[in-house]
C-alpha cells in the first residue's frame, strides 16, 4: 500500500497550468541573456558590402552544387570513405548500446535505488545523494555518464591514442565513448519517467529491484527507447567525423577539409553521399522500428477480419527475430569490415585493425592514462582571490592582478550599474571566472539556435505530415480531387526533401558552410545550429503527430485539416514537442561547444586551444566548467520530469 | 540479517573478488620493455599539409625507404591532430614523429631524455613564415608587422592562422607580432582564426574568408600561380629552426644510428628519394640536435602569450 498510497498526497497538484507561462518567460530571459552576454556581430547580415560577398558565395556554392564532382575516381573514393563511416559508427553505436544499459540501469533512481522509505520527514532528504548505498551508487553513475558525454569525443580520441594507437578503431571506440553518455542519460531519464502505479504490482508480488526492472520499467519504457536508440544511431553515423581524426578516414573528415579548401564540387558529391547514408539509415530504422511494433493506423484501417482468418494470422511472432537478424547482420559486416576490410591508408594492404583493442588488455595502456594525469589537477588561480600562500598571494596583489571586489565600489551599491561593470572586471582577473564567463558563448549559440530551431519545425512540420497531408480524408471527410491530392504530395515530399537535408549534414559541416559565407562568429554558428535543429526535430515532432491515432481526430470529425492539427494534434503532442525540443538543447549546448574548436570560440576553443598545447592544468579548469554546464542542464531536465509523457 | 544472506549474493561477492584480482594481475604487470628491435616501426607527421593523401603518399615514400634500410617494415600513420601525433609518440605509440619545432619541444617537454632528434631538411635551420593579403584589402608590401597593424586598425579585417601548434604557422608569426607592435593579433583584427593547416590558409586568403593569414614560406612556395596571385606575400619574418624528425630513445642506439644513415643518405638520385625531397622542398637531411630546439622550450616554459 505504502508507495500507491502515499504518492499521489504528496504530489502537486497546481490548479493553474502556469508551467507554460513559467516557459515562455524563462525562455524570453534566456533569449535576452543570449544576446546580452555574447558579442553578436551582425555586421554580415546587415553590411550591404558584406551580405553581397556573401551573396555571391552562396550563389558560387550553389552553382557548384548543382555541378558535383562525379570523376569515377572520386566517387570511387567517396564510397570507400561511406563504408569505412558507416563501420565505425554501427561499431561505436552497438557498443555504446552494451556499455550504456548497466550505466543507465545505475543511473536510473527508479531502477538502482527503488522504493525507499523516508528516514527524515523533511523532503528533501531524497536529493541527498549519501543517503543509502545505492542512491551514492546512482549518484557517480549519473556523474559518469555527464562526464562521457561532456568531453569532446576528439578528446576522447586523443586519449585513446595513447592506450591503443593510432587507426580507425580508435576513432570508433572514441564514438562509442561518447554516444554511451547520451544514451545513458537517455534511457535512465525514460526509466525514471515510468510512473510508479505502472510497475507496482511486480514489486506487489515480491519482485526484486532487478525483476522489478526487467517485467515492470523496461518493457514500459521500451518503447521510446527503442526510437531513441534509432535516432542516436543516425545522429552517430552522421557525425562520425571524429573517426579519421586520429587515423580513420571516414566522410566527416574529408568533407571538413574541402570545404576548408572550397572545392565545392567535391564537397556536393561527399554531402550526397552523407545524405545517401542518412537516407538508407533513416529508412533501415524505420524497417526495425516497423518490425518491431505495429502502426496504430493501420491495424485500425485494417477491414474486420472474419475469425477464421484471426486464427489463420495467430504464429509465432517472427517480426522480432527478422529485426535482430538484420541487427546481427550489419553489426558482423561492421567487424569484418573495420577487421580485414579497410583498406584506407596502408598503400591497400590489408591488416587487421581490431588487433590493437588486445592492447586494452595489458597494464601498459592503462598506465599510459598517466600522460593525462594532469587534467584531474586544474588550475584554480587561488592565488588571484587570496587563497594559498601569502608569497604569491602577496605578489598578485602587488602587480594588481589579484580580485580586489568591493575596492571601489561595496556590496551596498547593487543598484549601481557601474557597480556591477567594475564587480565583473575584477573578477576576470581571476582566471576561473573568465573559465566560466567563456561559457556564455556555447550556451548562446544554443539558445537562440534552439529556439530558431524549434519555431522553424513546428512550421514545417504540417506539410512533413504524412496523416494531414496524405491520410486526411480518412478524419476530414473530404473527398480531394486528383489535383489537390497530387499538389499535397509535392508539398510532402518538399517538406520531407527539406528535413532531411537539413538533418543529414551535421552541425559542423553546416557550420563550415556558413563560416565560408558569413566569416567566422556567433552569427555563423547560431544558424548552423538552427538549421540542423530545424531538421532533428521536424522529424520527431512529424512521428509524433503521425504515430498520433486516427481516431482521437473523431471529436472533430468534419473539421479542416489545419484546424484539427492547430487545435486537435499539436496539443496532444505538445509536450512530447517540448521534451525533444530541450534534449536537442541539450545537445545543442555540447555541439556548441564543439563549433568552438572550428572558430566560433568560446569555452570550447579555449579547452581544445589549452589542451592541444597541453597545457592540461588549464584545459582542466576549462573541462570542468564544459561538466558543470552538462551536469546543470541534465539536472535541470530530470527535476522539469520533461520526459513523463504518457505514451 | 546476515551478511551472505543468499547463495546469490555469495556467488556475487566470489565473483566481484576474482574480477579485482585479475584486473590488479594485469594492471600490475611489469611495462613491457623495449624491445631491442620492435617488430614494426610505425611514422607519424603532424598535419600541417590538409592533404591526407598527398601525405600518406609522400610520408609513405619516406616509411618505406627507412623500412627497407634498417630491415624492420615501417608504416605511416596519418592524424588529423597535432596534440594526437605527440600523444602518439610520447606514449611509445609511434616509434617516430615528423614534428614543428613547437611540438617537437612539447614533446621534449613530456618525454626528457626519451626524445632523440635524427636528423632536419636543410632548409629547417633558418625557416621563415609569410604574412599574406588578399589583394582586395589594397596591402602590398609592408616594412613591419607595426605598418601592417596600423593599417589593419578599424578595418574590420579577419586573420587567420594554421594550426594552433603549428610553428611557422602560428607561434613564431604570433611571436613576431607582439615583439614588433607590443600587441596581439586579437587587439587589432576583428577575428583571429585558427584554419587548421597552411594550405588551408592560403586558400582562406585567396578566397576572402579571411583578410590576412600567415603560414610557413614552403606551403606558399608550392601552390599554383594562380592561387599565389589571389594571396600575395607583404612580410617575411626573420629567420627560425622549425621542422625535425624525432624518435623515441627507446629504440635503442644501433637502431637509432641505422635510421639516422637511412634518412641523411636520402637524396634525389633515386624515385623514392626524389619524391621525399621534393615534397619536402628539400635539398638533402642533415645531422641536428635536440640542443637546437632548446630554445623553443625554454619559450614555452616561460609562459608565453600564445593567445589561448
Amino acid at each position: 500500500m505504502s508507495a500507491i498510497a502515499i504518492a499521489p498526497s504528496f504530489a502537486f497538484h497546481p490548479k493553474r497550468p502556469l508551467g507554460h507561462f513559467v516557459a515562455i518567460v524563462a525562455t524570453l530571459l534566456a533569449l535576452a541573456a543570449a544576446f546580452h552576454a555574447a558579442e553578436w556581430d551582425f555586421a554580415a547580415l546587415t553590411d550591404p558590402a558584406l551580405r553581397a560577398w556573401a551573396a555571391e558565395r552562396m550563389a558560387a556554392w550553389l552553382v557548384a552544387f548543382g555541378s558535383p564532382d562525379l570523376s569515377w575516381s572520386f566517387i570511387v573514393h567517396a564510397w570507400d570513405l561511406t563504408l569505412q563511416t558507416l563501420s565505425a559508427a554501427v561499431l561505436g553505436t552497438v557498443l555504446a548500446v552494451m556499455l550504456a544499459w548497466p550505466l543507465a540501469m545505475g543511473a536510473s533512481r527508479k531502477v538502482c535505488v527503488g522504493e525507499e522509505r523516508p528516514a527524515l520527514r523533511w523532503p528533501g532528504w531524497r536529493h541527498f545523494p549519501l543517503r543509502s548505498p545505492a542512491a551514492a551508487l546512482c549518484a557517480i553513475c549519473r556523474l559518469i555518464q555527464d562526464v562521457l558525454r561532456a568531453v569532446p569525443d576528439f578528446v576522447w580520441a586523443i586519449i585513446l591514442v595513447a592506450m591503443i594507437g593510432l587507426g580507425p578503431l580508435t576513432g570508433a571506440l572514441a564514438l562509442a565513448l561518447n554516444i554511451t553518455g547520451i544514451l545513458a542519460k537517455v534511457y535512465s531519464e525514460l526509466w525514471d519517467s515510468v510512473d510508479d502505479a505502472r510497475f507496482a504490482q511486480v514489486r506487489s508480488q515480491g519482485g526484486g529491484r532487478i525483476a522489478t526492472f526487467l517485467y515492470g520499467i523496461r518493457p514500459l519504457a521500451s518503447r521510446n527507447v527503442l526510437s531513441f536508440t534509432l535516432m542516436r544511431a543516425e545522429c552517430a553515423i552522421r557525425n562520425a567525423a571524429v573517426i579519421g581524426a586520429v587515423g580513420g578516414g571516414g566522410l566527416g573528415s574529408e568533407i571538413w577539409y574541402q570545404i576548408r579548401f572550397g572545392a565545392w564540387d567535391k564537397v556536393s558529391t561527399l554531402i550526397l553521399f552523407t545524405l545517401l547514408l542518412t537516407l538508407t539509415a533513416d529508412l533501415a530504422s524505420n524497417l526495425i522500428r516497423r518490425q518491431l511494433r505495429g502502426d496504430p493506423n493501420r491495424a485500425a484501417a485494417a477491414p474486420a477480419a472474419v475469425s477464421g482468418e484471426v486464427a489463420a494470422r495467430v504464429r509465432p511472432p517472427c517480426r522480432p527475430w527478422f529485426a535482430a537478424l538484420f541487427v546481427v547482420g550489419v553489426l558482423g559486416w561492421s567487424i569484418w569490415f573495420m577487421g580485414w576490410g579497410n583498406q584506407a591508408g596502408q598503400d591497400g594492404v590489408p591488416r587487421n585493425h581490431l588487433a590493437p583493442a588486445t592492447a586494452l588488455l595489458t597494464g601498459e595502456a592503462w598506465s599510459n592514462l598517466r600522460f593525462f594525469e594532469r587534467l584531474l589537477s586544474p588550475e584554480l588561480d587561488l592565488a588571484a582571490i587570496g587563497v594559498g600562500d601569502a608569497a604569491s598571494v602577496a605578489a598578485r596583489q602587488a602587480n594588481g592582478t589579484a580580485v580586489a571586489l568591493f575596492a571601489e565600489h561595496g556590496p551596498l551599491s547593487v543598484w549601481r550599474v557601474e557597480a556591477w561593470q567594475a564587480w565583473q572586471a575584477e573578477l576576470r582577473k581571476w582566471f576561473v571566472w573568465r573559465a566560466i564567463e567563456s561559457a556564455a558563448v556555447p550556451l548562446a549559440i544554443a539558445v537562440v539556435g534552439t529556439v530558431l530551431g524549434v519555431a522553424g519545425a513546428i512550421l514545417l512540420t504540417y506539410p512533413h505530415s504524412a496523416t494531414f497531408q496524405r491520410h486526411a480524408q480518412r478524419f476530414s471527410g473530404e473527398s480531394p480531387s486528383r489535383w489537390v491530392v497530387a499538389l499535397r504530395g509535392l508539398q510532402l515530399a518538399a517538406a520531407r526533401a527539406t528535413a532531411m537535408v537539413s538533418r543529414g549534414v551535421p552541425e559542423v559541416m553546416w557550420a563550415f558552410l556558413f563560416i565560408a559565407f558569413f566569416g567566422p562568429g556567433l552569427v555563423a554558428g547560431t544558424i548552423a545550429i538552427a538549421l540542423h535543429t530545424l531538421g532533428v526535430l521536424t522529424r520527431v515532432f512529424g512521428e509524433s503527430v503521425d504515430n498520433l491515432a486516427l481516431r482521437r481526430f473523431e471529436p472533430v470529425c468534419g473539421a479542416s485539416r489545419s484546424l484539427v492539427f492547430g487545435v486537435v494534434a499539436v496539443p496532444l503532442v505538445w509536450r512530447e514537442w517540448m521534451t525533444y525540443s530541450f534534449f536537442q538543447f541539450e545537445s545543442n549546448v555540447r555541439a556548441a561547444v564543439v563549433l568552438g574548436l572550428i572558430g566560433v570560440g568560446g569555452l570550447g576553443f579555449q579547452f581544445s586551444f589549452n589542451f592541444e598545447w597541453f597545457r592540461f592544468e588549464r584545459a582542466g579548469t576549462y573541462l570542468i566548467v564544459i561538466i558543470a554546464l552538462t551536469v546543470l542542464i541534465d539536472r535541470t531536465s530530470r527535476a522539469m520530469k520533461l520526459s513523463s509523457t504518457s505514451r | 540479517m546476515s551478511l551472505l544472506k543468499s547463495a546469490a549474493r555469495r556467488g556475487f561477492l566470489m565473483s566481484f573478488a576474482v574480477l579485482a584480482a585479475t584486473a590488479s594481475f594485469i594492471l600490475a604487470t611489469p611495462h613491457a620493455q623495449a624491445q631491442p628491435r620492435p617488430a614494426k616501426l610505425i611514422i607519424t607527421a603532424i598535419p600541417d599539409d590538409g592533404d591526407a593523401d598527398r601525405m600518406r603518399e609522400n610520408f609513405g615514400a619516406l616509411a618505406r625507404h627507412l623500412g627497407d634500410a634498417v630491415g624492420i617494415p615501417v608504416e605511416y600513420m596519418h592524424v588529423e591532430n597535432y596534440a594526437a601525433s605527440v600523444t602518439a609518440l610520447a606514449t611509445g605509440r609511434a616509434h617516430i614523429a615528423w614534428l614543428g619545432a613547437v611540438t617537437t619541444a612539447q614533446a621534449r617537454m613530456m618525454m626528457g631524455e626519451q626524445l632523440v632528434v635524427l636528423g632536419c631538411r636543410d632548409i629547417d635551420k633558418g625557416f621563415v613564415s609569410y604574412f599574406i593579403a588578399n589583394p582586395a584589402t589594397g596591402l602590398t608590401q609592408v616594412d613591419s608587422l607595426a605598418e601592417l597593424a596600423g593599417s589593419a586598425e578599424g578595418k574590420g579585417w579577419s586573420f587567420t592562422f594554421g594550426s594552433k601548434s603549428s610553428t611557422s604557422g602560428h607561434m613564431m608569426p604570433r611571436k613576431f607580432f607582439q615583439d614588433e607592435t607590443g600587441a596581439g593579433p586579437e587587439s587589432v583584427f576583428r577575428t583571429v582564426a585558427y584554419s587548421g593547416s597552411h594550405d588551408v590558409v592560403m586558400q582562406m586568403v585567396a578566397d576572402g574568408t579571411h583578410q590576412v593569414g600567415a603560414l610557413n614560406y614552403a606551403s606558399w612556395d608550392k601552390a599554383s600561380d594562380e592561387l599565389k596571385a589571389r594571396a600575395p606575400i607583404i612580410y617575411t619574418t626573420p629567420p627560425f629552426t622549425n621542422y625535425a624528425l624525432t624518435a623515441r630513445a627507446d629504440l635503442g642506439p644501433d637502431l637509432l644510428a641505422a635510421l639516422k644513415a637511412a634518412l641523411l643518405g636520402i637524396d634525389d638520385g633515386t624515385e623514392e628519394g626524389k619524391r621525399i625531397l621534393g615534397y619536402l622542398k628539400a635539398g638533402q637531411f642533415i645531422d641536428a640536435d635536440i640542443a637546437e630546439w632548446m630554445g623553443y622550450v625554454e619559450l614555452l616554459e616561460s609562459g608565453i602569450d600564445i593567445g589561448g
